[in-house]
């Protein structure tokens, strides 16, 4: 089944979950405030590019965002990802939320929410500590 | 009272300087180092450098259990994150957040701000409530508008005039709270007589507003 996905923030992650997600057959929509973000995309993607500000509810809106089942929220800024992701829970009750944060505290104000959070520092130290144990088993 | 002030310029140096007293503690919070100095030079008080989003900068420079946060930071969503960051985890017990997207102040709010505050909303509502009643009638917008408060003047060819509260029916959405008259102020019964250029008092809701002006200026 084809799936609907808005993806915001069209940086490295953004743009390589979107290459992935239009060659595995989903209707992609990305946005991004800055156009050469979409330089990031590659030939195989076939979905659509939005050049808008997030915080900006008229431009998820125009970007159908109620339709979504999943929206993955990856801009620079945690602040906005927070923000953004409150949005698409309380506001237009999209199934699947998925945010990146690089600051691991941010996981507090999230706790009652239906978001998925993933944590770059936090992945990090947990790959250095399996290194570091496998290392000891040798 | 306890009072954080996380962020902005000449703002925060308005905000330090009305409530800088012995009566209250002030938490000032700023991420800008220059913006930090100034502060101290010209307030005297002390300034913690760091963003007011970020965890251990609300722990570090102690604002738990603040009666008050004001966040004036640039970005909306900074002071969106730095207001909920004090809210959730600070036991803060007021946020106020101050915005530039007007379209925010009820968006915010839905998600969980005491208070937003937009200059481009103010603006807005005052000039609707402006333009919404005629000359003689002014309203005020109390509780974040949840309250509406009409002045109004009585003239000689309202039906109103002249005669004794209890006769007129008042609707019962709306309340007459203060008379205004010859500098005097009455605060009414039913035994008292509405003249001609008195000032009324009304407190009503302001989706009343409306009806209850439209109920005053019925002519005889």
């Amino acid at each position: 089944m084809s799936n609907k996905m808005l993806i915001i923030g069209c940086g490295r992650l953004g743009a390589s979950i979107a290459n992935e997600a239009s060659l595995a057959g989903n209707s992609v929509v990305v946005m991004d405030s800055d156009k050469k973000a979409f330089d990031r995309l590659s030939d195989v993607f076939s979905g659509y590019k939005i050049l808008a500000d997030a915080t900006d509810l008229t431009a998820l809106e125009d970007a159908n965002i109620k339709t979504c089942r999943e929206v993955v929220i990856t801009t620079g800024s945690d602040n906005v990802n927070l923000f953004l992701a409150h949005v698409c829970d309380k506001v237009y009750r999209i199934p699947h939320i998925y945010v990146r944060f690089d600051d691991p505290d941010k996981g507090l104000l999230i706790k009652e929410f239906n978001v998925e959070a993933i944590y770059p520092f936090q992945l990090s130290h947990d790959k250095f500590v399996a290194l570091k144990s496998q290392e000891a088993k040798k | 009272m306890k009072i954080v002030i996380a962020g902005g310029t000449y703002e925060a140096e308005y905000i330090i300087k009305m409530f800088h007293s012995s009566k209250n503690s002030l938490v000032v919070i700023n991420s800008s180092k220059e913006e930090a100095e100034t502060l101290i030079k010209r307030e005297h008080v002390a300034v913690y450098v760091g963003y007011p989003w970020r965890y251990f900068v609300l722990d570090e420079a102690n604002v738990h259990d603040a009666d008050v946060f004001i966040a004036l930071c640039e970005k909306d969503t900074d002071n969106y994150a730095s207001c909920l960051l004090a809210k959730k985890c600070f036991g803060v017990k007021k946020c106020i957040c101050v915005v530039n997207n007007p379209r925010n102040v009820d968006l915010y709010k839905d998600l969980g701000i005491d208070s937003v505050i937009s200059s481009t909303y103010l603006l807005g509502q005052s000039v609707k409530s402006e333009s919404s009643v005629e000359q003689l009638i002014k309203t005020l917008s109390l509780e974040n508008d949840r309250i509406c408060m009409i002045e109004a003047v009585v003239l000689s060819k309202y039906r109103v005039a002249g005669k004794k509260l209890m006769n007129i029916a008042f609707p019962k959405y709306a309340s007459i709270s203060c008379i205004y008259r010859d500098s005097r102020i009455i605060i009414p019964n039913g035994q008292i007589e509405i003249k001609t250029r008195d000032k009324l008092l009304i407190v009503c809701a302001p989706e009343d507003q409306n009806k209850v002006m439209a109920f005053i200026q019925q002519e005889r």
